[in-house]
């Protein structure tokens, strides 16, 4: 039963990733010698799985801007929040505590009165972040503008005035697109569409008409009246994720692998519990017995059971479960 | 080990039909005998039952599994896991035949059917099938971690 998952189907080599750029926002790569389905589990994971931390929970004392309330908390919501190191932080689902404490979430607030002539802009920058939090970095709004203001809050005319309590929490992209850690993945595979996976709307010639990915030059093109291989598959898939600035591209990367091997983690956990619970059921009991005085469930099986006992999976099977069990009134009380 | 089709899994199937059957520990089952008054109080405790394994729970083997084909439901589960698992189950050499499926978009379930061969048993695949996927994670991690220190240092 021994085999090396990598070295089969001629992939000679381990799974590879070739870095071909990379700065505080991006990260581009090529990731090869895997398959499909795990390149595309990895993308998905980056997207939808990554926990980051977000505004979530936005209670208005006093709103006279011209935007509606839940305009704002929406607008508030989206604000990216320093999420490195979330670990450090709890789920609210899973805190010990009643509603929200400071291992599951962190306060922001922000409270603005214009009081010039002038059109007063309210910032990102004016959330003022509560200290009841982990690490003096999570949770901050995240600046990155020369200016240093960050995301463009609301606008305020003379004598309006915004006084907001916000509460950040973690949480993943599934749930809602805020808290994403990524701004957009680039994902790409077979650039000369060598597989046929796509099928290219053309005039006359479906090569000169669309324009050639940029990685086309990294593989080779067709030859001429090349015969079309349907048994290849793609190995090399180019990545090119951007930060939403909450976490760096790296740890998105480094942070979705390590969330696809805790969703595996707990599966295996899980299957664990469930072999002992097998192994009870699995004992000298009536194999009936485990149906539950189901007998009607299981027409159409085969009996799972037929290791344990039940000689005849049709026939002896069949007339015990109605006839010798101490729940053949079940058949009536089932109906 | 034969696998059996897990008793809870028969039950918990049934759980919201009113004639639910009972659950699937015997004194439960021998309580049922008494007949209807019991009833009410029985699905209750398996309502609170569920509630309290579903953290735990999230695999069950579905009903007509034998030992080596069997048909698995994953609760909370999708593509993500259910292609890239598929994947590397089908790799194993004991397995015969492997697939995944999300049976309504809308359920958040994903269900794996392995057949293998006589050398192993379901179960046993599909665990290895999870060891291996961790395994070439943890690989994949490495390596990306190794190409982007390098890749930081070519650049200096």
């Amino acid at each position: 039963m021994e085999y090396d998952t990598m070295m089969m189907d001629g992939e000679s080599l381990g799974p590879s990733v070739k870095i071909s750029a990379a700065d505080s926002t991006h990260v581009d790569f090529e990731l090869s010698n895997v398959d499909l389905s795990f390149a595309n589990s990895l993308r998905r994971v980056i997207q939808a799985e990554v926990p980051t931390i977000a505004i979530d929970l936005v209670e208005i004392e006093a709103n006279t801007s011209v935007l509606a309330d839940e305009f704002i908390a929406h607008r508030l919501g989206l604000i990216p929040l320093d999420s490195r190191e979330i670990d450090q932080l709890n789920y609210t689902r899973d805190c010990d505590c009643d509603q929200s404490c400071g291992k599951c979430t962190v306060t922001l607030t922000l409270h603005a009165k214009c009081s010039s002539d002038e059109v007063m802009k309210v910032y990102a920058r004016d959330l003022i972040v509560g200290i009841d939090r982990p690490n003096n970095h999570i949770g901050n709004p995240i600046i990155t503008d020369p200016e240093g203001q960050g995301s463009l809050i609301a606008k305020l005319r003379k004598g309006q005035e915004l006084k907001i309590t916000c509460i950040a929490k973690k949480g993943i992209a599934k749930e809602h697109a805020k808290w994403a850690p990524t701004a957009a993945v680039g994902f790409e595979y077979d650039p000369h569409n060598k597989l046929h996976h796509l099928d290219l709307w053309y005039e006359t010639d479906s090569n000169t008409e669309w324009p050639k990915s940029k990685y086309a030059e990294w593989e080779e093109p067709p030859a001429e009246g090349e015969p079309f291989d349907y048994d290849a598959v793609p190995s090399r898939f180019y990545f090119e994720v951007e930060s939403a600035g909450n976490i760096e591209p790296d740890a998105i990367i480094q942070e979705g692998i390590k969330e696809l091997q805790r969703k595996l983690a707990g599966l295996i956990h899980g299957l664990g519990e469930n072999d002992e619970m097998n192994g009870d059921y699995d004992g000298p009991r009536s194999p009936d017995g485990m149906e539950g005085g189901a007998p009607w469930q299981d027409q159409g099986y085969t009996t799972p059971y037929a290791g344990a006992g039940n000689a005849s999976a049709w026939g002896g099977g069949g007339a015990t479960a109605y006839g010798t069990t101490p729940y053949g009134n079940s058949g009536s009380a089932g109906w | 080990m034969p696998v059996a089709t897990k008793p809870r899994a028969s039950s918990a199937e049934d759980a919201d039909m009113e004639d639910a059957t009972p659950p699937s520990a015997q004194q439960v089952i021998d309580s049922q005998e008494g007949g209807g008054p019991m009833e009410e109080d029985e699905n209750d405790n398996e309502l609170a039952d569920e509630e309290d394994n579903e953290e735990s729970q999230r695999v069950r083997i579905l009903p007509g599994s034998t030992s080596t084909a069997a048909s698995f439901e994953f609760l909370k589960e999708g593509h993500t896991l259910g292609n890239a698992l598929r994947y590397i189950i089908m790799k194993n050499p004991d397995v015969e035949f492997c697939a995944y499926a999300i049976p309504h978009p809308s359920e958040e379930k994903m269900n794996l059917r392995i057949q293998t061969y006589d050398t192993t048993t379901a179960t046993a695949a599909l665990e290895k099938g999870l060891q291996d996927l961790e395994d070439l994670c943890d690989v994949v991690s490495e390596e990306f971690w190794t190409q982007r220190e390098k890749f930081t240092v070519a650049k200096h």
